[in-house]
């Protein structure tokens, strides 16, 4: 790492906010055509005489409805999204404490952080490196670059806990938390805290930009995903007045955070937990569509998996504390949709296993007379929904972005499986930097469906040729493509030396004017 | 006539500058070209004699043994280039030539049998044909050296002695013995005429050092000349039946005088070629392209009657093959010419340039050729093919070209336009190899196009529901190259060659010079456009014009110069007057440039005078076609037919009234892979999901807007057609918006090379979507369940076969009437309508049917089996692709 350009250093690549406009409106305008396309499908596919084999017909019926639920909820968002206008800076730079919680992370990675964090402007700093892993070395860096430096006896309640340990040690109007990977521009305060100058605002949250995502395709592919989100989703969650805490880049009224309890321990996804109890009570919360800080995103498959864990696991754990909330609906209906996209891998499942099962024994979901009609009525439906995802993330959104979540669509049913047996799961960094070896083991679950999908392909063909075995193998195939594509990150020896992005150095006067 | 040459000479000497240059050297070539064409009459005498002496049979096979002797001599006698380039040639070859002749005699002496068996000629035949080698070596050295040294009068004694002894000595021994007699009198007649031209040759002197590489390389170009004169006759001979071998060595005869009467034009040219001027170049062509393009004249004055009374009555018919014969062969004089000053160049390039067109001619003739007609129409081709490439390579070494911009010789010159050059020859080969007959559109057409200029356009005008441009250029192709399958579709397949190196130009303006090359060679062997660039209608123009229409539109906006707006108004206009659905593509386009005028208000104000100049130029232009397209559609609906009077093949789901979805998406496969079986088709279909995966594969991919506009053009005019298609179903036809699959290839090709930055991804996408590309042309073009084949070609060949005069051919439905009668033109036809004529009125009664799939034409026809069936019993019942023929008697 430390002989290659650190990419949090460069100019992002990414313009949040300027195409904002002009994509909500195609959006809306593509909002009708999508409610009559969805009418004509699901009044079709709703029609009992569809119904084939019962129990598949009930599965796709399940998976089609949820994602139409998904869908619309996409929709919805999407069509209110909004940029908001730059605030007036405060008369009196207030002060801020800006906490970076460490683990064990490199010393390389956290310095640039640190040393970042120092340079804010537009306000009075003062950064705290609350080290969870009681390293000397953290404690000297700290040292070094005039940070104070705050570590704990009792490392209880991950990186909740640690911060909660830190807002007892410090008094600041104001906090800022970035994870220690997370390069801030000078401008973050002044980008930021104007908004938080509205007494009811509890938390002014930015994009989580992976600086390193031209590092090979997962670090981009899972950039793409969180593109969509931090584009269109969160600026219309916040038109909502839904947007929730991403845990890094963002700025906290203390007054708030000490209203809840601080940070709530004992969720994997404490960020997401602590923006329900905030919202809960009254806090509004507020999104600035602007890339202030720079972080590093998964770069191997291990990593990837290992954050989509964390994360379903800790979304699905919340669905309970979201459904008893007292959050107004519409708040309540975003957090629902956020929770539950983790249970998609279900009906990713329920599609791949459809073909397999037609092919094999010859059932389907679909009523035989009905087959010649579903693509009928299914293309428009299927066309618009993917039309309004590509424009909606205005060409951020890629297949490799899709391919990589539906690879890991395993771990939506792992995650779904254990929060269902209230099996507990402990906090886990998400690795900085990739390893340069295979990585099988982290996508074997989608090499084995690839693999029961090619077996029964050939199965297809050798037993019963014909239009509608063809029809089961070319679904196989899809699924198949998609997979294969998703999980091929893990199975590629990463090479470095053509991998590395191009890095521009940023210095930090141009950061201010831009 | 040697001694007025002589003074004409001398005056043209006292002549200044390169006036008197082009003169002399014109009374030179006409000299000469005087004794060539006094030895051609005498050839012409002797096989007019011989015609009338043998019978036909006997012809035929001294018409073959002619060929062969013109194939041993015309290698041979391309030593008298070598010679004429460098006359010490004669002094390193003599022998060794004379040696060889003996081998070749003492071969085909032992060899005789088989090699007449082989040849289909008596043994005798073959034994004179290897007697006639030792001389020939010799002969064409020898006049060589009298070209080197301007000995033409001398020249003129050896050209004028062969026919002179061939028609004395055949004269006397055709009657008693025939073919044998005749050939022994042309073996013995070329040795006298090497006599003759000994007496007349100089003393060698020493020269400049000879080039010996470039003799050898300019005898090599002759050989491939001769090969591409002759080879068809052999091969004609072998592939042909009896009639129609005795026909096309008629053709072949009269062929031969053009080829015959430009033989010592190159070989002046190369005796000059020594003084490094062009003068002798240009006086050369005038003088092959003005002998070739007089004999072609003069003959097309009254072909039938010349043939006839040339050859006797009953080859009256090679009349109108010769002239497309005789043109090829004025063609190959031509290239002669210009190989010959390529030769003193280049070693390499004539030779590559003429081999092509002579393997392609071999490849056709031996594989598709399958009538008189057929073999001459190739030749054609393929001699006009030796005379575009030589062509353009002595016209790029040009010095006015040689003085072009640079950047404009070094495109010409580029290794992409190379590449081009190449794929466009691919698509050439590729469109030269049909696999079907016409149909009953492509009958229609070519009958319109028989009429006269003006009864064809009213023919149009009252029955038809097309515009008049493609049948007035077939109309034009009709008369210059006749009637033939071949004939009727040069205008489609010229058209559809254009299409490539016009891809490669869009797709390198519009995207880059990779696109373009890609969307090149796509389009080469891509289903859709081989097929209608076979097919004697007016589709392969429309794809031309609307990839045109659309390159010139992105260029207008993007530029917006006069150039840019001068080629869209020019190829929307061309589109309008060929197909009236192309209105639909032009239309979008208004639109698109209103579009773009109330989206830029920065360039508002130019781009919509430009615009509105455009129009008003287009609406001059395309005027005159309103009130013809009105008087189409009032008499179309006055009779009753409405637009569309031939069934469609939409692609309509049997049992469905109109167009789906699934016949949506068959025309989408149609559009990319080309025309497949039914039970195809189906399985295709089924394999919509794959574009699910398309469609993801399309996610966060760039969308320019010229991509944008290129998917609007291509998709568009199908979406209003399928509209429109759910009250008149047979309007939603992919012939109908053709034009969308060169924009589909291009958008394809931008795929391709921008897919991925990997080289060997990119590579391996485009070979893999090319297979599928290629799968889907071979079973287009060879499954005989495609449901577009229509085999009239051998139904009707049959009925011709098995039918004898008083039997009556039935056809239904209506529409089959012209391709019928132009593959049966003696057949006595009637519409099933007429009704079943009674025992008495017929001996045999053949019924031709087709249109199955069409319920109305289906139960006419097995009325009409009833009608037949009560009267008479069935003999035979024959099945071909979509036409059935049953024979009563």
């Amino acid at each position: 790492m430390s002989r290659r350009p650190d990419p949090r250093l460069g100019r992002p690549t990414w313009a949040c906010a300027s195409s904002g406009v002009s994509v909500c409106r195609r959006v809306r305008a593509l909002l009708l055509a999508n409610v009559a396309a969805t009418a004509w499908y699901f009044g079709w596919l709703l029609d009992p005489v569809r119904i084939g084999e019962p129990v598949l017909y009930a599965l796709l019926l399940a998976a089609e409805l949820f994602n139409l639920v998904q869908a619309i909820g996409f929709w919805w968002t999407c069509s209110r999204a909004h940029s908001r206008p730059q605030p007036p800076a405060l008369p009196e730079p207030p002060e801020v404490d800006v906490l970076i919680p460490v683990y064990d992370e490199p010393v390389e990675v956290v310095e640039a952080t640190v040393r970042a964090a120092a340079r804010l402007r537009g306000a009075r700093v003062l950064v705290w490196l609350l080290d969870d892993g009681d390293s000397p070395a953290m404690e000297d860096l700290a040292s070094r670059a005039g940070a104070g430096y705050i570590a704990r006896e009792q490392h209880e309640g991950a990186k909740a806990g640690n911060i909660n340990n830190a807002l007892a040690q410090t008094n600041a109007p104001y906090v800022a938390v970035f994870d220690c990977d997370h390069v801030a521009d000078p401008v973050f305060l002044e980008q930021t805290l104007g908004h938080a100058a509205d007494p009811g605002v509890a938390f002014v949250q930015t994009p989580q930009y992976y600086a390193n995502h031209g590092r090979g395709g997962i670090a981009a592919a899972a950039w793409a995903q969180q593109a969509l989100f931090f584009g269109p989703i969160a600026r219309g969650k916040d038109a909502l007045g839904a947007m929730f805490c991403c845990g890094t880049n963002v700025l906290f009224r203390r007054e708030a955070l000490l209203s809840v309890g601080g940070f709530p321990t004992g969720s994997l996804t404490e960020d997401f937990e602590l923006s329900v109890r905030l919202h809960e009570r009254g806090w509004r919360s507020v999104y600035v569509d602007r890339v202030l800080a720079r972080g590093l995103g998964p770069e191997d498959m291990a990593a990837y998996v290992s954050q989509q864990l964390r994360w379903a696991r800790g979304c699905l754990s919340a669905i309970g504390p979201v459904v008893r909330a007292g959050l107004p609906l519409r708040i309540r209906v975003q957090y629902l949709l956020s929770t539950m996209y983790f249970l998609s891998g279900w009906t990713l499942a329920v599609y791949m296993l459809l073909p397999v099962v037609r092919i094999v024994a010859g059932a389907q979901p679909l009523a035989v007379s009905s087959a010649s009609q579903f693509l009928v009525h299914f293309a428009p439906y299927y066309a618009l929904a993917l039309g309004t995802v590509a424009l909606a993330g205005a060409g951020s959104y890629t297949f490799a972005a899709f391919s990589l979540g539906c690879a890991c669509f395993w771990v939506h049913v792992v995650a779904g499986t254990r929060a269902l047996l209230r099996r507990p799961d402990r906090f886990v960094v998400t690795a900085k930097e990739g390893v340069e070896s295979w990585q099988p083991r982290a996508v074997w679950p989608a090499l084995a469906v690839v693999a029961v999908l090619g077996a029964a392909s050939a199965y297809g063909l050798a037993s019963r040729p014909g239009p509608g075995t063809l029809n089961s193998i070319a679904f196989a195939a899809l699924h198949a493509s998609v997979l294969a594509t998703g999980a091929a990150g893990a199975l590629r020896l990463r090479r470095r030396a053509t991998a590395e992005p191009r890095t521009e150095l940023l210095p930090a006067t141009d950061v201010s004017r831009r | 006539m040697t001694t007025g040459v002589t003074e004409t000479v001398a005056r043209a000497r006292a002549l200044p500058g390169a006036a008197a240059d082009r003169r002399l050297l014109a009374v030179e070539q006409l000299g000469v070209l005087g004794g060539q064409i006094g030895a051609g009459v005498g050839n012409l005498a002797f096989s007019l004699a011989m015609a009338r002496l043998l019978d036909p049979s006997g012809f035929a096979a001294l018409a073959s043994f002619g060929a062969l002797y013109l194939l041993l001599t015309m290698p041979v006698t391309s030593l008298t280039a070598g010679s004429a380039l460098d006359p010490a040639l004669e002094l390193r070859l003599l022998r060794r030539t004379v040696r060889a002749g003996i081998g070749v005699a003492v071969v085909a002496g032992a060899l005789a049998l088989p090699l007449g068996e082989l040849l289909h000629l008596s043994p005798v035949l073959v034994v004179l044909l290897g007697l006639a080698a030792p001389g020939a070596g010799p002969l064409a050295l020898v006049r060589g050296r009298l070209y080197a040294a301007r000995r033409h009068r001398g020249l003129g004694a050896s050209l004028l002695a062969e026919p002179l002894g061939r028609l004395l000595l055949g004269g006397a021994l055709a009657p008693a013995i025939g073919a044998t007699g005749a050939a022994l009198a042309i073996v013995v007649s070329g040795y006298a005429s090497l006599v003759v031209a000994r007496r007349a040759v100089p003393a060698l002197r020493p020269l400049a050092p000879p080039d010996r590489r470039r003799a050898s390389s300019v005898v090599a170009v002759f050989v491939l000349l001769a090969v591409l004169q002759n080879q068809d006759v052999v091969l004609g001979n072998a592939v042909l039946g009896g009639g129609a071998a005795g026909l096309f060595a008629v053709v072949s005869t009269l062929g031969g005088i053009a080829a015959f009467a430009t033989v010592t034009v190159p070989m002046v040219l190369l005796a000059r070629l020594r003084e490094g001027r062009r003068e002798p170049l240009g006086v050369a062509v005038a003088f092959a392209a003005g002998i070739g393009g007089l004999a072609v004249a003069a003959f097309a004055v009254a072909p039938a009657a010349l043939a006839g009374s040339l050859f006797g009555a009953r080859y009256a018919d090679a009349g109108g093959i010769a002239i497309p014969y005789l043109l090829a062969m004025a063609l190959l004089g031509v290239a002669r010419v210009l190989a010959a000053q390529l030769s003193g160049r280049s070693r390499r390039l004539p030779i590559w340039l003429l081999a092509g067109p002579a393997l392609l001619q071999l490849g056709l003739v031996a594989v598709i050729a399958r009538s008189a007609e057929g073999v001459a129409e190739v030749t054609l081709g393929t001699t006009a093919l030796a005379a575009a490439a030589t062509g353009a390579a002595v016209a790029l070494d040009h010095p006015a070209v040689r003085r072009a911009p640079a950047h404009a010789l070094s495109a010409l010159r580029s290794p992409a336009a190379l590449r081009v050059a190449g794929v466009a020859t691919v698509a050439l080969v590729v469109r030269l190899l049909i696999t079907r007959g016409l149909w009953v559109d492509e009958a229609s057409s070519v009958a319109q196009a028989e009429m006269g200029f003006h009864a064809m356009l009213h023919n149009l005008r009252t029955t038809d529901v097309h515009p008049p441009l493609y049948f007035s250029l077939l109309w034009l192709d009709i008369r210059l190259f006749g009637s033939g399958e071949l004939a009727v579709r040069l205008p489609s397949i010229a058209a559809g060659v254009a299409l490539v190196p016009a891809l490669y130009a869009a797709g390198r303006d519009l995207y880059d010079r990779r696109a373009g090359i890609v969307a090149a060679g796509l389009a080469a062997f891509a289903p859709q456009p081989v097929w209608y660039s076979q097919e004697a209608r007016m589709y392969a123009l429309f794809m031309l014009f609307a990839v045109i229409a659309v390159w010139g539109q992105v260029r207008v906006l993007r530029r917006g110069r006069p150039r840019d707006w001068v080629l869209y108004t020019a190829a929307a206009t061309a589109l309008a007057w060929t197909q009236y659905f192309g209105l639909l593509l032009v239309a979008l386009q208004q639109a698109v440039f209103a579009l773009a005028a109330w989206r830029r208000p920065a360039t508002r104000g130019p781009l919509l005078r430009s615009w509105a100049v455009a129009g008003a130029v287009a609406f001059v232009l395309v005027a005159p076609l309103v009130p013809f397209a009105y008087h189409q559609f009032a008499a179309n609906q006055a009779s009753g037919r409405g637009f569309g009077s031939t069934p469609s093949q939409a692609g309509v789901i049997t049992g469905e009234t109109h167009p789906g979805l699934y016949a949506f998406l068959a025309n989408g496969v149609w559009a990319v892979w080309g025309y497949h079986a039914d039970a195809t088709m189906v399985d295709l279909v089924a394999l919509w999901p794959l574009g699910m995966l398309l469609a993801l594969f399309l996610l966060g991919r760039g969308w320019s807007r010229t991509s944008s506009l290129l998917t609007a053009s291509a998709i568009v005019p199908a979406l209003c057609l399928f509209a429109v298609g759910q009250s008149k179903s047979n309007l939603f036809d992919l012939r109908y918006f053709i034009g969308a699959v060169p924009l589909l290839i291009l958008l394809a090709a931008r795929g391709l090379t921008s897919w991925t930055p990997r080289v060997g991804a990119r590579a391996a996408l485009a070979v893999v979507f090319g297979a599928s590309l290629l799968a889907g042309l071979v079973d287009q073009q060879v499954n005989n369940d495609n449901p577009r084949r229509y085999d009239f070609r051998s139904a009707v060949h049959a009925i011709a076969a098995r039918a004898h005069p008083g039997d009556v051919v039935l056809y239904n439905p209506i529409y089959l009437a012209q391709i019928v009668h132009y593959y049966g033109p003696g057949l006595d036809l009637r519409s099933v309508r007429r009704g079943v004529p009674p025992r008495t009125g017929a001996r045999r009664v053949f019924l031709i049917a087709s249109f199955f799939d069409h319920p109305g034409i289906a139960a006419a026809t097995r009325r009409t089996l009833h009608a037949l069936e009560r009267r008479r019993h069935l003999v035979v019942r024959l099945r071909g692709s979509n036409v059935r023929v049953w024979e009563f008697r």
